[in-house]
């Protein structure tokens, strides 16, 4: 493993001109197109980060768009959340197949540009679900958005990976989700405003106006699409100088291995499905929430609606920065948790400033990711690493689909109310299990709730 | 008696405060109302030839009695009378009641037993072009259409429509003057229910009702608008009590179980009130009746008017003689979203009745979650704390034997 780091760093380290590693160069190049220099390390960077732009752009485009689509459309809050379980869908299967095909079938370029194109193709049949007013085939465009989505995500990572290991890589992580959280955001507070003015300057039927609005939407996938290939070129390109290597997941899933995951880790599983359950078809259903219930202007609602992710740009980096300095994940976990339960609270039983539940979620959603996706990886050795987190993902993405659809019959039936108690309950199964953890850990004698200091302590006696 | 509901969870504070109301219920200076159960008797009044409706709903409880006079002779109207003995009765002089002066001709009797009395007239049906609607305008529904009087409407029989198992009747009715053709195949209909306790009934709004109180739903079928995106309204009425009118207030609510707004509206009579009219601001353009059809349902505050502004009804004068009156109106829906234009339906319900207005709290189903939700982490923290200090301490206590 040291020695491989070395060697990438030999290969892609900005070291002086024609020192060692750019003999396949036929001349000097300028910076900005020498893949061995920073500057044109910025220019990939700025590719990957828009990358993910498209598909989380449109990944919230239901929730913006909540009233117009289930008016234009005719559907109940039920159908509404099949868009956000059609998404997931894919991915129960694809989290543990997109890394064994970005490896062995596609590579990560073609892998890249293919699910880019599944993203575009998803968003566009999505539109034109609109424009013929058709609700299955916005079901089928989410499908196929839902292959393309996630899959994306992990070859962005690898991407990543590949140009910034042993370098700028923490940063380029948080600079990528923050791009993910900016392209939520936007979307959040623009597709509304754009619908407003189409309908305003078209004067088209609802439905058609949808279309339109969605279609304007897939642009930014195009955009994507466009930077995957100039990606994939670069990429190539730097191969071909440097005789780099091209980028891998490293991950390798062994189904077997899940007989033998541990207590620990399923009481992670646990908390982890239960949580997210409670805040993405939140968010998916917030926006009419916020109008109805807090009597908010629609502007205002999706401006409340995304601050959850406005939140998480800038405190992700904070938070993963002071966990890593305190350790005691459980401990901090808890708190994130407990703090998702009070705004739950908050929301469902006050009429208090909703900014005030809102921020809080933001926090405690970003403490939470922090926290608690790290604390995998003391649970399980490293070679069920991969197993693990592809296990946790299509878990996750499984409870997201079978809740978002419980959610919208919840509401279609009984109302917010009863679906912010609905959240509330899975919410406290996440707290029970957090407790549980806490207690299993402590009986065991396990490492996870060690403070940063323990753990530097334990590494140094494993060590000697 | 169980008026005394604790600070229900239900309800958000408003003015007054949970608390505040919780004291003056249970200091209600009515010891007459407030039963639990009432025997309701539900009757038509004939006795005149042609006799126009005139329906008498009389609750009995164990030592009080309501009255709820509900008639179509002028527009739709009814007089709410409490009395505090089982023994009134209803007087109804038709040749009084149908001559140009109908005062004394409708009394309950003995007249010294009243303790509460007011009415309510539906005047008129309102309509709105909800395309000419400008930011700020006086009329935020839209350019009003000239109204319907809801006293040049001709109303069926409601003998062939009262159910005495469910203790309802229907009063159903289409413009006289039928020249415009709008209600050729729509009608207008008024349904009462009265109830012999409380409960909740199974259609939405599922407003919450006790033995003190009936419910009315109004709806709108099948009539043509006169525009594309026409918004109806209802001009509501009641007899004024001195120079002020009665408010409406909005109360936020936290609960939308049962109905699918935030909100609920009251008109009191009195302070503390002796009479209510509530309602969840919501009405529905679907015979479903489901989430999806829901409309907003906007109300304005009342204000003084002249009685001769108004359709007069007789009933009304009957009780009380000449009076002022305040008016309010009801509009339903909004320019975008579901409207009267889907399907050619709208209802809307509210609740009648004397006393205190009902006050919802939690359902079992919500608390029952509460509860377990709430309470297992809760407790499993506290189990496990104590059995890792017991472990802990039988531990260093074998650490010192040792």
């Amino acid at each position: 493993m040291e020695e491989e780091d070395e060697e990438v760093r030999a290969l892609l380290g900005d070291r002086p001109e024609g020192d060692s590693a750019v003999q396949g160069a036929p001349r000097a190049l300028p910076a900005l197109c020498d893949p061995s220099r920073l500057a044109h390390r910025l220019v990939v960077l700025l590719l990957m980060c828009l990358l993910g732009f498209g598909s989380y752009f449109c990944y919230d485009s239901p929730a913006a768009l909540q009233t117009q689509v289930k008016r234009d459309m005719q559907v109940n809050t039920t159908k509404f959340m099949l868009l956000y379980a059609w998404y997931s869908w894919p991915n129960v299967v694809l989290c543990f197949l997109g890394g064994f095909l970005i490896d062995r079938v596609f590579g990560i370029r073609w892998g890249t540009v293919i699910f880019s194109c599944f993203v575009c193709i998803g968003q566009v049949i999505f539109a034109l679900g609109g424009v013929f007013k058709a609700f299955w085939l916005m079901e089928l465009g989410r499908f196929v958005f839902g292959i393309g989505g996630e899959s994306l995500a992990v070859a962005q990572n690898t991407y990543a990976v590949s140009w910034f290991k042993g370098k700028e890589l923490n940063l380029v992580f948080g600079l990528q989700l923050s791009m993910a959280r900016i392209g939520s955001t936007v979307n959040m507070n623009l597709m509304g405003w754009l619908y407003t003015r189409i309908e305003a300057s078209l004067g088209l039927p609802g439905h058609m106006t949808l279309g339109v609005t969605l279609m304007i939407g897939s642009v930014t996938c195009i955009l994507s699409l466009i930077c995957a290939l100039v990606l994939a070129y670069l990429d190539r390109r730097a191969e071909k100088i440097l005789h780099k290597e091209q980028g891998k997941t490293g991950d390798v899933i062994k189904l077997t291995d899940i007989k033998d995951f541990s207590l620990p880790l399923w009481l992670v599983f646990l908390i982890c499905v239960c949580y997210y359950v409670a805040v993405f078809p939140f968010i998916g259903l917030g926006k009419v929430f916020f109008i109805k219930k807090f009597g908010f202007s629609p502007q205002s609602a999706s401006a409340i609606n995304s601050i959850v992710y406005v939140i998480s740009a800038p405190m992700s980096p904070v938070f993963g920065l002071m966990v890593d300095k305190t350790g005691k994940n459980v401990i901090w976990v808890l708190c994130a948790v407990a703090a998702t339960l009070i705004s739950h609270m908050m929301l469902a039983f006050t009429f208090w400033n909703p900014w005030i539940a809102m921020c809080l979620l933001g926090l405690s959603y970003s403490l939470l990711a922090c926290a608690l996706w790290p604390m995998v990886a003391f649970v399980v050795p490293e070679h069920q690493l991969g197993t693990a987190y592809g296990f946790m993902q299509s878990i996750q993405n499984l409870g997201l689909a079978v809740i978002s659809i419980l959610a919208g019959m919840i509401l279609d039936s009984w109302g917010y109310f009863l679906l912010e108690v609905f959240f509330i309950a899975c919410l406290s199964l996440s707290l029970l299990a957090v407790v549980c953890l806490y207690l299993v850990n402590r009986a065991r004698g396990g490492n996870l709730n060690y403070s940063a200091k323990q753990r530097e302590e334990l590494k140094l006696s494993h060590t000697e | 008696m169980c008026r005394c509901w604790g600070p229900s969870w239900g309800w958000v504070p408003c003015t007054p405060t949970p608390w505040l109301l919780l004291s003056l219920v249970c200091a209600a200076p009515f010891g007459l109302l407030g039963e639990e159960t009432r025997q309701v008797s539900m009757e038509v009044i004939s006795g005149w030839p042609n006799a126009p409706n005139l329906l008498h709903i009389r609750a009995v409880g164990t030592n009080s009695t309501l009255h709820y006079v509900w008639s179509t002779l002028g527009p739709p109207a009814v007089v709410l009378v409490a009395t505090n003995t089982t023994q009134s009765v209803l007087s109804v002089n038709w040749s009084l009641l149908l001559s140009p002066h109908p005062h004394g001709g409708l009394m309950v009797l003995p007249k010294d037993s009243v303790q509460f009395s007011s009415a309510l007239v539906f005047t008129r049906l309102l309509e709105f072009d909800s395309t000419k609607v400008s930011e700020g305008a006086s009329q935020p529904s839209g350019k009003p259409y000239p109204p319907y009087s809801l006293a040049e409407f001709s109303w069926n029989n409601i003998t062939n429509s009262l159910d005495l198992a469910t203790l309802s009747a229907i009063f159903q009715g289409h413009p006289v003057d039928e020249s415009t053709g709008a209600f050729a195949n729509g009608s207008l209909a008024f349904k009462v229910q009265a109830f012999s306790g409380s409960g909740r009934p199974a259609q939405p709004p599922r407003l919450l009702h006790t033995a003190d109180a009936c419910q009315l739903e109004v709806s709108l079928d099948g009539a043509s608008p006169r525009g594309n995106h026409s918004l109806f309204g209802l001009e509501i009425a009641t007899v004024g009590t001195g120079l002020d009118c009665p408010s409406v207030k909005e109360l936020h609510s936290i609960d939308d179980e049962y109905a699918p707004v935030f909100q609920v509206s009251r008109l009191l009579w009195g302070s503390p009130p002796s009479g209510f009219m509530q309602w969840r601001p919501v009405a529905f353009a679907q015979k479903q009746q489901n989430r999806e059809s829901a409309l907003p349902c906007q109300a304005s505050s009342l204000h003084a008017t002249l009685a001769y502004s108004l359709p007069s009804s007789p009933i009304v004068q009957a009780f009380f003689g000449s009076q002022n009156f305040c008016a309010f109106n009801l509009t339903f829906g909004a320019p975008t979203g579901p409207g009267y234009w889907d399907q050619h339906y709208l209802s809307w319900s509210m609740l009648l009745g004397m006393g205190f207005p009902p006050v919802e709290a939690l359902s079992p189903l919500v608390l029952g979650i509460i509860a377990v939700a709430l309470g297992t982490p809760g407790l499993i923290l506290l189990g496990g704390g104590l059995f890792l200090l017991l472990r802990y301490k039988q531990h260093s206590e074998y650490q010192s034997v040792n």
